[in-house]
């Protein structure tokens, strides 16, 4: 239980540390609004009950982007592809709506398994040829959005016309993005449940609940089942799951087929809103991305990983207020800081548990955990593989900071 | 045969980029570490040597600055940048032993919003691009010289730049530096066996800091030299070419002239890509919208994918056991 | 001039939680082979990284010719001419002889390499001291004793007269053992001092002057080899006679378990098989053992058999069915269990906690698992009672991290797990590697267990102690093949050495090329 609340606290300083940076930052650039612009930052997302809607809307796509790396993380596979599998699933998604006038429902089971297919291929890769999965993926972000973009331009129905764009519903001059749903299949939009107009925004409908039943499902399916056993199992140590007569490479390929799923469905969830239309895309979607950020914040937990898609969402919303001052970048930089303090999450996980013992001088878990039998007390010369590893890594950090 | 200039031509300056980052690449993983944050350094050698550009402008414009001095300010310039934000990843991943992959992550979301945000600081609100100045091609009045023949005037001067030569220089001093120097040899070790490194008294973490900076500054100008050759200006973005060169860099197999190969062959079907709607032979899917803009452009990114394959299985060969250390990806 | 080169007076060094070197006094007189005995764990490698500039000792002097000197890295100690041989080669696979000698002390003008100089050193030194070696070849391409012989050059070419060797024989034929004492000789002639880390007896009788003993980190004491036995030597290293002999019942024999036919298993590395036309029966009520030194195809003929590798030809039989091609899942269904080599790469999955390591084999089963769910309870359950049953200690009991558990408990775990699984067939790879004597015993005691209760056992060990004691049947591979067939009770060990270097098999005239040792025997 310890565990989870040090993992907690070390997120939170990395969140407070990347905050005053950005504080910092906007002063640089601009001192006589970084005040009051900074407070706006922090407290639009609740300002008003629609700013909380957005804040909600913008997270359920970011918790299944989140829940992608976050569920190949604890596989021992970095899915940087979330961005390419979440814009196929979205197309995938558009697709059956448009073109095939589906349900949002279907719509939606499309984009999952669009996203799973554009996950299959890095991980069939890297279970094949052991080619890295980093480099695959982010070939098929690139390779997905440009098919996205050809298929949305060339796509035609039977009367010649191009049958995602608007034209082929109402007269739009409109060529660099999708026709909205509200015109080319009221059906396919996610349901809102009367939410809309309990929270007075047309954002607001049920995906967010879908999101989080997802987050807790996969939980279960890591922590509680044989399935989940042996896929962490196969990511932790490939070796040893082999040994044990798991088929690492099949789970290889179900880890990013469904991580693929996962960002796919967050592709779905977002424009099957029926507020947002794909737009034709230069540069790969950030929402992927994004989700790198809240896996890493949430320790790729898949509950965490709600409550950090819920906080990125939230200063996401907070940084539109910070324009026209500042770019809204600015918030991407925080972001970025507060990812690149959590890469040494570890460090600051030690210093607090530190912290904890001399604060409290009485047992506690570390020193629990470090038994020191008669059978071990030697152990310490022969290094490798006798020294119990957790004191080795300590040994080796408090020289690496000393030097 | 004009194109055929034009094709060389613009292969060799998209291959530049690619060569200096994926050596870049090879300096830091041949020292051990990984870095994935190439794309981000990237980024910010565009960002700053573009600015350097700007600053420099007025004076080459009137007359006071060589234009051919002034980009050899702004290349140095841009790598020492890259060599400023490469230094982030180092002290995480040396220092702090963070999680490699991770920190460059996290560097290579940072470094297009620095360059959004810095870019509105010097510009002014929206203005997200930064415009090269026509000075800095190398044309034939740079050498007061007139070539009448086009195949020659195309394949001479039509993307010619200083980085380019810079670029050759900088990859001969990598071969030497790598194969011929003391340091040289004691930066592989590291990569290979840092305890062996080590007990022989060399000091690892200085090693490993050396290979990322050389990576950073490489990487720096490699993000300059790509601005240039893509032509319509800084946008905060190198297109995943950071990317591209460490795909080139595991094809060449962490050696300096596999990587000149590799990085010559992507550039060329980069150019296949971009040249398509060009060159004659190139099947042209007429009634197809985006041919140029987005099919075309997906041939670098495919054949990579290709290639990563096939070489996969002759990498585990014992000629790959130069793999660089690390318990991380790979 | 001190009668001493190196004196290390008092060390006292920690680890977090572990004091592993306690007050230490250790002395080398110039010219003298000084063995530093003890067991796995003894504080030795420890106290000789602190003269090797490798780690600081907390408190305590280190004096060179009666001067206090400061080592705090590596490049002190070879300022002050301290050379070292580490257990485990410290080479850079990939560089060349000559690239891996020179490294960190290279010839060079302005940061450039002057290869030929340091040619001309390296080929001057390997021909005084009759070290062969070919500068140009690279370290993955020679054999293990060649490297160690890179290790020596290393120190001789950066002019050190103080030589550490630490576990040198580990890894060496006995043949390979007599030419390496023959060396140290020749250089304490030279008025070179040799520090020998060993815990082998035999050795320090051959080849030392005096040995200091250490027991967990304490000094027992300094003693003259001419003045003492090995009895008395091992009573001070373990600080009670050891047991050699291994209990056994009367042996049983059953029906055949395990039946290898003619496999053969290519190389990772070379074109030649790593195993070759191996054959051979392990029945129900014995313990059999695979000898060898170590990288002579054992570790590639257990990978077959267990399924982690494809053999190329040949068939294996488990209990009369054939599982030439089983699934390693369906080898483990018909009674094969396995303790890995490596304990970290196959055996644990260090991030998962105790209880659900001792799952690993079994999650999957009916009483671990209800429609894909798992039964934590009933994991929890299993878990409390193995490790009651097989006493692995442990920070927190089943939910402590593998990780967090010493190497000992660790192989308690996994000997816990592949046991209580119940095999016919029980393979044991160097199951009792880096454990102290208290858990050797207790390994050792497992096994036989499981021959008297009618099950089969294949041993694979480096340990002449071991292949000594435990099996009933001795099986010996060299270069992949198996060449000679023994029962321990009727061969000796120089006879097994024989075997092992390749220099006699007992199906064939040993070949033209293959090398025939001079000597003989390792005579004390």
């Amino acid at each position: 239980m310890k565990k989870g609340i040090i993992s907690v606290l070390a997120s939170v300083i990395s969140i407070l540390v990347g905050l005053l940076f950005g504080l910092l930052l906007l002063i640089l650039v601009n001192s006589s609004q970084a005040f009051p612009k900074f407070g706006e930052l922090l407290t639009a997302g609740v300002s008003n009950l629609p700013k909380l809607a957005k804040v909600l809307y913008q997270a359920a796509p970011l918790i299944m982007t989140g829940l992608a790396v976050a569920f190949a993380f604890k596989t021992g596979l970095f899915n940087i592809g979330a961005s390419g599998q979440y814009t196929v699933g979205a197309f995938c998604a558009l697709l059956c709506a448009i073109v095939f006038q589906l349900p949002w429902w279907v719509c939606l089971l499309a984009s999952f398994v669009a996203g799973a297919i554009w996950g299959f291929f890095p991980g069939l890769f890297k279970a094949l040829f052991n080619v890295n999965e980093v480099i695959t993926s982010i070939m098929f972000n690139w390779i997905g959005m440009m098919a996205v973009n050809l298929l949305c331009m060339n796509l035609k129905n039977a009367d010649g016309k191009l049958v995602m764009l608007p034209i082929a519903w109402v007269s739009s001059p409109i060529k660099d993005r999708t026709a909205a749903l509200s015109y080319a299949n009221p059906n396919a939009i996610i349901p809102k449940a009367g939410l809309d107009k309990l929270f007075n925004s047309n954002y607001m409908n049920i995906s967010i609940f879908i999101a989080i039943a997802i987050a807790i499902l996969l939980w279960v399916v890591l922590n509680r089942t044989t399935f989940g056993y042996e896929l962490k199992a196969c990511g932790y140590n490939k070796n040893a799951s082999i040994y044990a007569g798991i088929n690492a490479k099949r789970n290889i390929v179900l880890s990013m087929m469904i991580s693929g799923a996962m960002a796919g469905l967050g592709g779905g969830l977002y424009y099957l809103s029926g507020t947002a239309e794909y737009t034709i895309q230069k540069v790969l979607l950030p929402m992927g991305f994004n989700g790198i950020s809240v896996a890493l914040l949430a320790t790729s937990n898949p509950i965490g990983s709600i409550f950090s898609a819920l906080f990125i969402s939230y200063i996401q919303v907070g940084g539109e207020s910070l324009q026209p001052v500042y770019a809204k970048e600015m918030i991407d930089i925080i972001i970025a800081v507060i990812i690149y303090l959590s890469a040494f999450a570890l460090l600051t996980k030690t210093i607090i548990s530190k912290y904890i013992r001399t604060d409290k001088s009485n047992v506690n878990e570390e020193s629990k955990a470090a038994p020191v039998p008669a059978a071990v007390t030697g152990n310490a010369e022969d290094g490798a593989g006798l020294l119990p590893d957790t004191a080795k890594k300590t040994t080796e950090e408090s020289e690496g900071v000393e030097k | 045969m004009i194109v055929l200039a034009d094709v060389i031509s613009a292969t060799i300056v998209f291959a530049v980029p690619l060569l200096l980052v994926a050596m870049g690449g090879m300096f830091s993983e041949r020292s051990g570490i990984i870095n994935i944050a190439l794309e981000g350094i990237m980024i910010i050698g565009a960002l700053m040597g573009c600015l350097m550009m700007r600053w420099l402008d007025a004076a080459v414009v009137a007359g006071q600055l060589g234009a051919q001095l002034a980009m050899l300010i702004a290349t140095l310039f841009a790598g020492v940048c890259g060599i400023v934000f490469s230094v982030l990843l180092a002290f995480a991943s040396i220092n702090l032993k963070a999680d490699q992959t991770i920190g460059g992550t996290a560097l290579n979301m940072l470094a297009p919003a620095l360059a959004i945000v810095l870019t509105w600081v010097v510009q002014g609100q929206g203005q997200t691009t930064i415009l090269i100045p026509t000075w800095s091609r190398i044309t034939q009045e740079t050498f007061g010289i007139t070539v009448a023949n086009p195949f020659l005037q195309n394949l001479l001067f039509k993307n010619s730049y200083l980085t380019t030569f810079i670029t050759v220089l900088l990859f001969i001093a990598g071969v030497i530096l790598l194969y011929k120097t003391k340091f040289g040899l004691r930066l592989m070790a590291c990569g290979e066996h840092p305890q062996a490194a080590a007990s022989v008294g060399i000091n690892v973490f200085k090693m490993r800091w050396a290979g990322v900076m050389i990576s950073g500054f490489l990487g720096g100008i490699g993000g300059l030299a790509f601005t240039l050759a893509a032509g319509s200006g800084f946008q905060s973005s190198v297109a995943g070419y950071g990317f591209l060169a460490l795909a080139v860099m595991i094809f060449g197999n962490w050696k300096p002239w596999s990587i000149l190969g590799a990085s010559l062959f992507f550039a060329l079907f980069k150019v296949i890509g971009a040249y398509a709607s060009s060159i004659p032979f190139m099947p042209q899917f007429k009634g197809l919208e985006g041919v140029s803009t987005y099919l075309y452009p997906m041939l670098p990114y495919i054949i990579t994918m290709i290639l990563l394959i096939l070489t996969s299985k002759k990498s585990r060969a014992p000629k790959a056991e130069g793999i660089p250390y690390d318990k991380g990806m790979r | 001039m001190s009668e001493y080169v190196i004196e290390m007076l008092n060390i006292t060094k920690e680890f977090p939680g572990i004091k592993a070197n306690d007050n230490i006094t250790l002395q080398l007189k110039r010219g003298e082979v000084h063995a530093l005995l003890g067991e796995n764990g003894a504080g030795k490698s420890t106290l000789m990284s602190v003269l090797f500039g490798l780690y600081q000792a907390e408190q305590g002097t280190i004096k060179k010719d009666g001067q206090v000197v400061q080592i705090n890295n590596p490049n002190d100690a070879n300022a002050l001419h301290i050379g070292m041989v580490h257990q485990h080669f410290k080479l850079v696979e990939i560089f060349s002889v000559l690239d891996n000698i020179i490294l960190g002390a290279e010839p060079n003008k302005m940061g450039f390499l002057q290869k030929a100089e340091a040619r001309k050193k390296v080929v001057a030194l390997s021909e005084k001291y009759g070290l062969q070696v070919d500068p140009d070849a690279k370290i993955e391409d020679i054999s293990v004793g060649m490297q160690q012989r890179v290790e020596i050059l290393k120190m001789l070419y950066r002019d050190n007269d103080i030589l550490i060797f630490d576990e040198p024989t580990a890894v060496l034929t006995p043949q390979e053992i007599d030419e390496l004492m023959e060396i140290m000789r020749n250089f304490t002639k030279e008025g070179k001092s040799i520090l020998f880390i060993t815990h082998k007896l035999n050795e320090i009788m051959a080849v030392a002057d005096r040995c200091t003993v250490l027991r967990k980190g304490k000094c027992i004491g300094t003693v003259e080899i001419k003045n003492t036995t090995k009895e008395e030597l091992s009573r001070m290293m373990v600080g009670r006679t050891v047991q050699l002999e291994v209990e056994k019942g009367a042996q049983n024999l059953g029906d055949v378990v395990l039946d290898v036919k003619g496999v053969t298993v290519p190389s990772k590395l070379h074109s030649n098989n790593a195993v070759k036309d191996v054959s051979f029966q392990v029945r129900a009520g014995e313990i059999v053992c695979l000898a060898g030194i170590e990288g002579n195809g054992q570790t590639q003929f257990v990978y077959a058999l267990t399924g982690l590798d494809k053999m190329s030809a040949g068939s294996i039989s488990l209990c009369g069915h054939d599982i030439t091609k089983a699934k390693i899942r369906d080898r483990s269904k018909l009674g094969m269990s396995h303790i890995p080599e490596d304990r970290h790469k196959h055996g644990l999955v260090l991030d998962f906690s105790l209880e659900e390591n001792l799952v690993l084999q079994r999650y999957w089963q009916p009483e671990f698992q209800k429609s894909g769910f798992i039964r934590s309870q009933e994991v929890r359950k299993y878990a409390e009672k193995l490790i009651q049953q097989y006493d692995i200690r442990s920070g927190q009991g089943p939910i402590t991290a593998a990780r967090a558990m010493s190497g000992g408990n660790q192989q308690k775990a996994i000997i816990a797990r592949e046991i209580d699984k119940n095999p016919e067939l029980l393979v044991a790879v160097q199951p009792t590697r880096g454990l102290d004597v208290g858990a050797i015993e207790n390994v050792h005691k497992q096994l036989v267990a499981q021959r008297d209760a009618g099950k089969a056992v294949l041993l694979v060990s480096l340990e002449l102690e071991e292949v000594m004691s435990v099996p009933d049947r001795i099986l010996v591979m060299y270069e992949g093949e198996i060449v000679g067939e023994f029962d321990p009770k009727h061969v000796t060990v120089e006879e097994l050495g024989l075997y092992m270097a390749g220099a006699k098999n007992m199906y064939r005239e040993v070949g033209v090329g293959t090398q025939v040792p001079e000597k003989e025997g390792n005579e004390a």
